[in-house]
C-alpha cells in the first residue's frame, strides 16, 4: 500500500534493540523495528520465534529486560527494581499508552459477561471518560462496519469463531487507537471463518491505519502489507516489502519458511 | 400455657408460640447474613491474598484455611464469646466498669461464623477466580484500564459469576452453623424452640417445629439463589 | 501464654481424646453402612426405596446438626412409646444420641460421595464383567465397589474430617469430649486463648493425622500412583 507515504510519513511505533528473556530462556535477542503511519506490517516466523513476545512487549503485557519503546515519539520509561526485574517506571504512562493502541488477541478475549455492545464501549467510557451517548454511537457504526450490527446485544457465547474475532476487532477500534496490534487474529478460527475477519483487516489498510499483524497467513502478508518481517530465534531475519521479498529473499531459512 | 397441643406451638395466638418462633428464624436469619457477609469480606481478602500475595502473606492465608478447616465450628464460637467477652470486660474496666461485661452473643456468634465461612468463602473465590479466562483479564489490561478499574469492571463480576454456585453452599452451611450461636444465648431458632421444649412436656414439637423451619428457609434461599445465578450467568460459557 | 497452665490443659484434654475418637469412628462406622444402602437405594430404579433415600438426604442435610441431635436427645422423650420400649436404657444416654444423630447426619452426606462413585464407574466395565460371566453380586463387589471406594475416597475423607469436629456438639448435651472439657476449663479459668489454642491443637493433630491416612489409602488403591508389580510377582495373596 501507500509505499511513498509510508516513507516520509511520522513514525508511530519504533522498538530499538530489545531483550527478552523468560528464565533462562532468551526469546529476543535484540530486535529493532519502525512502523511509520499507514504502514502494513505482517510479522512473520514459525512458533517459539519470538514474533508474538516482541508485539506483546510494545503494549507491555510484556515487560523487556531492555531496549526502548516509542509510540508516537513518546519512549515507555523503565526502571530496574531491587529483584532486578525491568518494570514499567510509571504505571500511568504505561496505561495512557496502551489506552492509544488497539490489541487483538489470537482467542478474542471478549468479555464473556459483558453483550458485543457493552464489550466496545467497555473501555471508551471508563478508560477513555467519553459520554456513554456518543460512544453507544461509534460502537454501532464499528459494528456495523465489521458486519455484526445485528449481534450487538448478544453475548460472545453465542457468536461464532468469527464474529467474535470482529467484535474484538471493533472493541480495539473503539479506543480510536493511534496503531492496531493483531496476534495471530485468525490461528484459532476454522478455516471457514478466516476470511471475514481478513476482509475486515484488509478494509482496515486501505483506509490507512497502521497495523502490526503476527500471522501465519501468507496470502495477507503478500497483498496488503506493506512490508515484511520474518523472526527468526529472537532476531530478525528478513524484512522489506513484500514483493521483493517473497520473489528474491536473500535468507535460505526465509525461503524454506514460506515453501512449507 | 402449661400443655399446649401441637397447633398451639404453631399459632400466633396469646397462647401460641408462633410469634416467638417466627422471631427466632428471623434472628436466624439476620445471624446467618452477618455472617456470610463478615466471610465474604475475608474470603475477598483471603483469595487476593493466595493468589497475588508475597511469601509471607500466602503463608498466612494458608494457616488460616487449614486450621479453620480443622477444627470444631463450636470451639470457634467459644473463642468468640469467652474471649471477646474477655477483651470488652479488659476495656470496661479500663474505663472504670466493674465487674463482668460480656461480648453481645449476636456481635460474638456473627465474627464466630464469619470467620469459618470466610475460610471456605476464600477457597471459592479462588476457584472462581482461576475459572476466569486470564486472556479476558489481560483484554482489560491492554485497553489501559487501571488495577483498581480493571478490578471493578471485569475481574469482580468475572469472578463472581463463577463463584455463585460455591457461595450457594456456603450460604447453606452458615445457615445450619448459625444454630450453633445459641450456645452464647442468642434467642435465635434453635434457642427459642429449646426455651419452649424446657417450659412444656413437648420437647419433640418444637425441635421438629425448628427443623421444619430451617428446611423452608434453606429450601426458599436455595431457589432464591438458583434465580440468581440463572439471571447472572448470562454469556458465562458452560463446559 | 503460661506454660504449665497449658500443659496441665494439655493433658486434660487428651484424657478426653479417647471419647472424641470413640464417637467419630462408631458414627463414621456405622454411617458408611447406612450410606452405602442409602446410595444404593437411590441408584436401585425401585421408585419407593428411591424416594425415601431422596427424603431422608434431603432432611438431615437441610437441617442443622443440633437440631438433629436435641430432637433425639430431648424429643425422643416425650413419646411414652419410646420410654418404655426395649431400646430406651440407649436413648437415655447422651452418649448413643450423639452416636445416633451424628451417624444418621454423616449417612446422608455420605450416600451423596458413594453414590456419586458408584455412578462414575463406567458401565462398559461391568459390561466386560458380565461378558466374563461373573454374576450381579460378584461384579458389584469385584469390579464395581473397588472402583466406586477408589473414586470416593478423597470426598470421603473430607466428610470424616467433618465428623472429627461434629463431634463436638457431643458436649452440648453433657458430654464430656474435648470441646467439652474445654468449655468447662475456660468458664473456670477465663483463660480462653490458652485452651482454645491446645484446644485447637488436638484437633488439627487428629484431622492431620486422618488425612495422612486417607491419602495412604488413596494411595494403595489407585493403580496409577503405584509403581508396576513385577512380571514374575505372582499372586497367591489375592484371596477370593
Amino acid at each position: 500500500m501507500n509505499m511513498s507515504a509510508a516513507v516520509t510519513a511520522p513514525v508511530a511505533i519504533r522498538v530499538h534493540d530489545l531483550h527478552k528473556s523468560f528464565g533462562p530462556v532468551e526469546v529476543l535477542k535484540g530486535v529493532s523495528l519502525e512502523a511509520r503511519e499507514g504502514e502494513v506490517i505482517s510479522i512473520l516466523g514459525s512458533s517459539g520465534s519470538g514474533k508474538s513476545t516482541l508485539l506483546r512487549c510494545i503494549n507491555m503485557l510484556e515487560v523487556p529486560n531492555s531496549g526502548t519503546i516509542e509510540v508516537a515519539g513518546e519512549a515507555i520509561r523503565l526502571k530496574t527494581s531491587s529483584d532486578g526485574r525491568s518494570r514499567p517506571a510509571d504505571q500511568k504512562q504505561v496505561d495512557r499508552i496502551r489506552s492509544e493502541l488497539g490489541m487483538v488477541f489470537q482467542s478474542f478475549n471478549l468479555w464473556s459477561h459483558k453483550t458485543v455492545l457493552e464489550n466496545v464501549i467497555e473501555a471508551p467510557v471508563h478508560v477513555l471518560k467519553r459520554p456513554r451517548v456518543e460512544a453507544v454511537e461509534e460502537a454501532e457504526a464499528l459494528l456495523a462496519k465489521v458486519g455484526i450490527a445485528d449481534k450487538r446485544n448478544h453475548y460472545p457465547s453465542h457468536l461464532s469463531g468469527g464474529q467474535q474475532q470482529r467484535a474484538a476487532i471493533a472493541r480495539a477500534l473503539a479506543m480510536r487507537p493511534k496503531a492496531m496490534l493483531f496476534d495471530e487474529p485468525t490461528s484459532a478460527l476454522d478455516p471457514e471463518l478466516v476470511g471475514e475477519v481478513l476482509r475486515v483487516m484488509r478494509g482496515l489498510a486501505e483506509e490507512g491505519r497502521t497495523m502490526l499483524v503476527v500471522t501465519h497467513e501468507m496470502g495477507f502478508a503478500r497483498d496488503v502489507s506493506s512490508r515484511v518481517v520474518f523472526v527468526h530465534k529472537g532476531t530478525i531475519e528478513e524484512e522489506g516489502p513484500p514483493q521483493e521479498v517473497f520473489t528474491r529473499s536473500k535468507s535460505e531459512r526465509f525461503r524454506q519458511f514460506i515453501k512449507s | 400455657m402449661t400443655e399446649p397441643g401441637f397447633l398451639d406451638i404453631i399459632s400466633f395466638g396469646a397462647d401460641g408460640w408462633g410469634a416467638a418462633l417466627a422471631a427466632g428464624a428471623w434472628m436466624t436469619i439476620l445471624i446467618a447474613i452477618a455472617g456470610f457477609a463478615i466471610g465474604g469480606l475475608i474470603g475477598t481478602f483471603g483469595a487476593w491474598a493466595k493468589i497475588s500475595g508475597g511469601p509471607v502473606v500466602r503463608g498466612c492465608a494458608e494457616a488460616y484455611t487449614t486450621i479453620l478447616r480443622g477444627i470444631p465450628d463450636l470451639l470457634v464460637i467459644y473463642l468468640f464469646y469467652f474471649g471477646g467477652s474477655a477483651v470488652v470486660t479488659a476495656v470496661g474496666q479500663l474505663f472504670g466498669a466493674e465487674g463482668f461485661v460480656s461480648l453481645p452473643g449476636f456481635i460474638a456468634g456473627a465474627l464466630a461464623v464469619g470467620i469459618t465461612s470466610g475460610a471456605q468463602q476464600t477457597e471459592v473465590y479462588r476457584g472462581a477466580f482461576r475459572a476466569v479466562h486470564p486472556g479476558e483479564l489481560e483484554a482489560a489490561t491492554a485497553c489501559g484500564m487501571g488495577r483498581l478499574l480493571k478490578f471493578r469492571r471485569i475481574t469482580a463480576p468475572l469472578t463472581l459469576r463463577y463463584a455463585l454456585p460455591g457461595l450457594g453452599n456456603v450460604w447453606q452451611v452458615v445457615l445450619k452453623e448459625s444454630a450453633l450461636v445459641s450456645v452464647t444465648g442468642v434467642v435465635e431458632l434453635l434457642r427459642q424452640a429449646q426455651i419452649g421444649a424446657g417450659s412444656t412436656s413437648r420437647p419433640f414439637d418444637f425441635f421438629f417445629i425448628a427443623a421444619m423451619i430451617y428446611l423452608a428457609i434453606s429450601t426458599v434461599s436455595g431457589l432464591i439463589l438458583q434465580v440468581t445465578e440463572r439471571r447472572f450467568s448470562r454469556g458465562v460459557r458452560r463446559g | 501464654m503460661d506454660i504449665r497452665f497449658a500443659l496441665e490443659t494439655f493433658w486434660s484434654l487428651l484424657a478426653a481424646l479417647p471419647l472424641t475418637l470413640e464417637l467419630a469412628a462408631t458414627s463414621i462406622a456405622l454411617g458408611s453402612i447406612l450410606a452405602l444402602g442409602l446410595a444404593l437405594s437411590r441408584l436401585s430404579g425401585i421408585l419407593a426405596l428411591d424416594l425415601f433415600a431422596r427424603t431422608y438426604v434431603f432432611l438431615f442435610r437441610g437441617t442443622p446438626l443440633l437440631v438433629q441431635i436435641f430432637l433425639i436427645y430431648y424429643g425422643l422423650s416425650q413419646f411414652p412409646a419410646v420410654r418404655h420400649s426395649i431400646f430406651w436404657p440407649l436413648l437415655r444416654e447422651p452418649y448413643w444420641c450423639a452416636v445416633l444423630a451424628l451417624m444418621l447426619n454423616t449417612a446422608a452426606y455420605a450416600s451423596e460421595i458413594i453414590r456419586g462413585g458408584l455412578l462414575s464407574v463406567p458401565h462398559g466395565q461391568v459390561e466386560a464383567a458380565r461378558a466374563c460371566g461373573m454374576g450381579r453380586f460378584m461384579i458389584f463387589r469385584r469390579i464395581v465397589m473397588p472402583q466406586a471406594l477408589r473414586q470416593a475416597l478423597p470426598g470421603y475423607g473430607n466428610e470424616m474430617i467433618s465428623m472429627v469436629k461434629a463431634t463436638s456438639l457431643a458436649s452440648i448435651i453433657t458430654l464430656m469430649e474435648i470441646t467439652g472439657v474445654a468449655a468447662k476449663l475456660i468458664s473456670e479459668s477465663y483463660r480462653v486463648i490458652e485452651v482454645f489454642v491446645v484446644a485447637g491443637v488436638i484437633y488439627l493433630a487428629i484431622n492431620f493425622a486422618l488425612t495422612r491416612l486417607v491419602a495412604f489409602a488413596e494411595h494403595r488403591l489407585n493403580p496409577k500412583l503405584r509403581a508396576p508389580l513385577p512380571i514374575s510377582a505372582d499372586l497367591k495373596g489375592e484371596t477370593h
